[in-house]
């Protein structure tokens, strides 16, 4: 191999030629086939029986995410302005080519059941806008006596009105909000406000802004990465070279994903951010080890310094790029298709970054005739107290365990407290338009987000039965009660009290359920007959047999809907006793359920990863507790970053989830680099000299790595959008964890073990 | 200079598509003024299944009993609901107006409830009883309430038609336009689209049997597409009993309660 290796570097130029043909070739590729995927539906694993079961509820009652558009006057909405604009907004929605006429739902739109001096009518609230005040007094009154509308369209203090516009996941673009933020913003007027909000909102903006804020600072994070990579390796060419390694890798992961036609997701915007961190490890490894020996040996030609350190370097650079391959490769267990897609490209991307290591780089600094750099005194220094910190280290041996043990210990602790969370809302700032405009629409009505209860019986005409639709009502009723976050509900109940309701002269006493099935057949027939028909199919099916019972809830983040759910499922076995299943569905349960599914499989790839680079540095090192003690920065890392995620709140979503897959990345490179050094100096039978010297080798190169990619990722705290704020603190964090985790306990566990000097001692 | 004449007599009869000899083309206006005036009887019973499809191909079934009449200025329908069982006996009575701008006359008797209701429905273009008709579609609509054009004569399955469009005259009209096609000899609307504000295709009206009962013909089977919803409405007649004299007393509040 490292023959090879060496008698490549004959042909530098051709080397740079057949790549740059290659980066060609797949950059076109890019040109031509890259396309992000902005449909959310892609993401999801649909033959999962909860998106199955979900997707078919939302055929059968049309549920569907809505945008929800406030009016608001702060008098009260019963003017001729107000219930112009609403009268106006409505139907401007409806004539959208992105909205179905009969899905936009505002006190314009809406029926109202009343009951009359001979009868039932439903009839809209207005349909020409009232003119004298006694009209209005009148809309007024009808909208108090109507709970189907008052708290729901109307907020109960009269001030703001809502109009929801449901659409189709897949519709959701800049220009759409762009146009209904416009059209908002042109109806207001000096006594009315407009607040725009709803998931499709809040999911298409998170789906728009992580990236346009990644586009601005991933340049900065290169640019400082940049900075710090020349004041470690103070060479411009080394610099140039350690990233172009970077930018080439990531153009071949891109490029095949173009080539394979493999959309981007928006967690393969991961990508470059794996392969900075992991991509820049090799090259300063390869040129700390050419530098240290060209200090060491300045009579040497530079071809032969280059050949050594291909001699010296290529194990440990093919081990670590395999082992952290492998590691992303255990991806592929995960249900969820762009995870499986993140570690399948990851990997690919390690890979041509070793290829790139061990081929372009050397073949670079034959051309580039990279001079020698001036060893400084400091630098002199610097190789003394490497000497020293491993004296220390091992001096204190105890005090490191200990400290060690407690911090594990506090993490451990700090895991039960991890919480995930599916929220989008979350992901924004605090002080947010779009957290504001979700609060004010809290305040005033039920929910801005919602879950569906789908009640699922095997018998037809279940849901007319009046102990069916009883239960159903206390249900609704006590979730609600319960529990502060929830909003409201909805469901067939509420037709069904109303209407009996009116049939008996508008008396309180009969807004409930009766007691006869022939009645509420017959007043839902009667419905039928007066009313709009297609809404009573957004809440019952056909036959009667499955019923969608709609919970309005304050937040859409993962305690909200579970307590709701939890609250839910203490009816489980009333609803079974009569032979009703329960399911869930829409949106925000769906996205609970994505973002377990990624944890599992996260979880579940971190051990087996964990489990597979054991195996893989025992055979390598051709012993087991090596791939044990080589193990440890990747567990510490991965232990303590979640204790801090525990500790400081940040909530497990998909994208810190991801971030346990760069503890392996990381550990891996530190712990391989580390030990292959202790190995090679341990042939001299000193096992302080061994710590000392692969402190101040291995030592040094795992600190530049360590201080260009944290220098980097902590531009990412200056970042609007606060996932990324994390992504950078943790990817920092974990970073200094492996780099003191393998220089401090690694260093201990291979001292105390005596592996490489017991061998020496049989011999 | 006679070859002449013959050829254009024969090109002439092909254009006009041949058992029609007719001096002069009808007009678009003429021929659906003829549709409106097709004798249909004074009164009808019959047995009405109205068959519901939605997209997801669930269906449901109501068996009706019905007996109309027509007053020449309104028109009475008295409805008795067959099955399902938990709606049996419960009447719906229809009474509308050839007037224009007079809202139906509607009233409704629950059983379960033992009370009969007005209810009103605010428009024509209101669906009926969740069908894919809406009371418009149901009833006669007046030829000079739209502007027609003749565009084409054209075979229908067997038969040959006239292929007329329809434009509102009023704007407020819940369809844009509409296409028919009629039956030449028949003056039967065999089929017909219907466009909605936009100008796209709502649905399609097809009518896959009519039969002759005492010397009328009565369309005694039709189905109703909503395209854009993907929703049918199958409505089928059974025992259709054309002028036995239905009495003014059949059509009253007190016959609703009464049952069948």
């Amino acid at each position: 191999m490292n023959k090879i290796l060496i008698g490549l570097l004959k042909y530098p130029y051709w080397i740079f030629g057949i790549t740059l043909v290659i980066t060609i070739v797949f950059l076109s590729q890019m040109a031509q086939n890259s396309r992000m995927e902005t449909n959310l539906d892609e993401y999801m694993p649909q033959e999962h029986p909860a998106f199955v079961y979900s997707n078919q509820a939302e055929n059968w009652f049309n549920i569907k995410d809505g945008i929800i558009v406030a009016v608001r006057n702060e008098k009260n909405i019963y003017n001729e302005e107000t219930l112009t604009i609403i009268k106006k907004l409505t139907k401007t929605f409806q004539k959208m080519p992105q909205v179905e006429k009969d899905d936009v739902t505002s006190l314009y739109t809406a029926d109202n059941i009343i009951g009359t001096e001979d009868g039932m009518d439903v009839k809209s609230f207005y349909s020409s806008i009232p003119a004298s005040q006694e009209e209005l007094d009148d809309l007024r009154k009808k909208v108090k006596a109507n709970k189907m509308v008052y708290g729901r369209l109307v907020s109960e203090d009269e001030t703001v009105s809502m109009i929801i516009a449901a659409i189709n996941d897949d519709v959701f673009t800049q220009e759409f909000y762009e146009e209904i933020l416009s059209i908002a913003r042109e109806t207001e007027t000096e006594n009315v406000s407009i607040y725009v909000a709803g998931r499709p909102i809040v999911e298409g903006t998170m789906a728009l802004l992580g990236p346009a804020d990644m586009k601005k600072m991933v340049p900065i994070v290169l640019l400082v990465i940049t900075i710090v990579l020349y004041l470690t390796l103070r060479s411009i060419r080394s610099t140039i070279l350690t990233l172009l390694v970077v930018l080439l890798s990531t153009i071949w992961a891109f490029g095949l994903m173009a080539l394979v036609s493999i959309p981007i997701y928006a967690v393969s915007t991961m990508i470059p951010v794996m392969l900075i961190a992991i991509g820049v490890a090799d090259g300063i490894h390869l040129f700390s080890h050419l530098q240290l020996f060209r200090w060491k040996n300045p009579e040497v030609e530079l071809k032969d310094a280059v050949s050594d350190m291909l001699n010296k370097m290529w194990k440990p650079v093919v081990m670590t790029s395999v082992t952290t391959a492998v590691g992303f490769i255990s991806l592929l267990t995960s249900q969820v298709y762009p995870i499986k897609y993140f570690g399948l490209f990851t990997a690919f991307g390690v890979l041509s970054a070793m290829l790139f290591s061990l081929v372009i780089l050397p073949a670079g600094i034959m051309i580039f005739k990279l001079p020698a750099a001036k060893q400084r005194k400091a630098e002199k220094n610097d190789i003394n107290s490497g000497f020293s910190i491993a004296e220390k280290i091992l001096k204190y041996k105890s005090i490191s365990i200990l400290i060690t043990v407690i911090i594990i210990a506090v993490s451990i602790a700090g895991i039960g407290k991890v919480w995930i969370n599916s929220s989008f809302l979350d992901k924004f700032e605090k002080d947010s338009d779009i957290v504001l405009t979700d609060a004010f629409i809290n305040q005033h009505f039920g929910g801005t987000s919602t879950l569906n209860l789908i009640l699922d019986s095997k018998e037809p005409g279940a849901f007319k039965k009046p102990e069916v639709l009883r239960l159903v009502n206390r249900m609704q009723t006590e979730v609600v009660a319960a529990n502060p976050q929830v909003g409201n509900s909805f469901s067939l109940t509420d037709y069904v009290n109303r209407m009996n309701k009116v049939m008996h002269a508008d008396s309180a006493e009969y807004d409930n359920i009766p007691g006869n099935q022939e009645l509420i057949a017959q007043y839902i027939l009667l419905y039928e007959m007066s009313g709009d028909p297609e809404n009573l199919w957004k809440v019952v099916d056909y036959n009667y047999q499955k019923l969608n019972v709609n919970f309005q809830l304050k937040s859409d983040n993962s305690k909200t809907i579970n307590s709701a759910i939890n609250k839910v499922e203490t009816f489980k076995d009333d609803f079974q006793k009569l032979g009703i299943d329960m399911n869930y569905a829409g949106s925000g349960y769906t996205g609970l359920v994505f973002t377990d599914l990624i944890l599992e499989g996260q979880i579940m790839s971190l051990v087996l990863s964990l489990f597979i680079v054991i195996m893989l540095l025992g055979l390598m090192f051709k012993n087991i507790w090596i791939g044990l003690i080589g193990s440890i920065p990747i567990s510490i890392t991965a232990i303590i970053s979640f204790g801090i995620m525990g500790w400081s709140g940040i909530p497990l979503n998909t994208t810190t989830a991801l971030l346990s897959s760069i503890a392996i990345g990381i550990g891996i490179d530190f712990a391989v680099h580390f030990i292959e050094q202790y190995k090679l100096y341990s042939t001299r039978g000193d096992k302080l000299l061994t710590a000392e010297k692969t402190i101040s080798h291995s030592g040094r190169a795992i600190l530049f790595n360590a201080v260009v990619v944290i220098a980097g990722f902590l531009v990412l705290l200056f970042s609007v959008f606060p996932p990324n704020r994390e992504l950078g603190a943790l990817v920092s964090a974990n970073m200094f964890i492996s780099f003191a985790g393998t220089l401090t306990i690694m260093l201990i566990m291979l001292n105390k073990s005596n592996i490489f000097f017991k061998n020496k001692k049989d011999n | 200079m006679k070859t002449l004449r013959l050829i254009t007599f024969l090109v002439a009869l092909l254009v006009v598509n041949t058992n029609e000899f007719y001096p002069q083309k009808l007009t678009g206006f003429q021929i659906m003024e003829k549709v409106y005036d097709r004798p249909e009887g004074n009164d009808m019973t019959s047995d009405l299944t109205m068959t519901l499809k939605n997209d997801s191909g669930d269906e449901r079934v109501r068996k009706i009993k019905q007996f109309t009449r027509d007053f020449g200025t309104m028109e009475k329908k008295i409805m008795f609901f067959v099955s399902p069982a938990d709606v049996k006996n419960t009447s719906f009575m229809n009474w509308s107006y050839s007037r224009q701008g007079q809202d139906d006359d509607q009233w409704i008797y629950l059983p379960a409830l033992k009370k009969t209701k007005r209810i009103s429905s605010e428009s024509k273009s209101d669906y009926f009883m969740g069908s894919d008709f809406t009371y418009d579609d149901l009833g006669d609509r007046q030829p000079n309430e739209d502007s027609h054009k003749l565009l084409k004569e054209e075979k229908y399955n067997s038969d040959d038609c006239y292929v007329i469009e329809s434009k509102p005259e009023q704007l407020d009209y819940m369809y844009s336009r509409t296409v028919s096609w009629v039956a030449k000899d028949k003056w039967i609307v065999l089929k017909k689209e219907f466009y909605d504000e936009d100008g796209d295709l709502l649905k399609t009206l097809t009518v896959k049997k009519f039969e002759n009962i005492s010397g009328i013909l009565v369309v005694t089977h039709t189905e109703m597409k909503n395209v854009q919803k993907n929703h049918q409405t199958i409505m089928d007649l059974k025992n259709v009993k054309i002028d036995s004299g239905i009495e003014d007393s059949k059509f009253t509040e007190r016959i609703m309660t009464r049952g069948l």
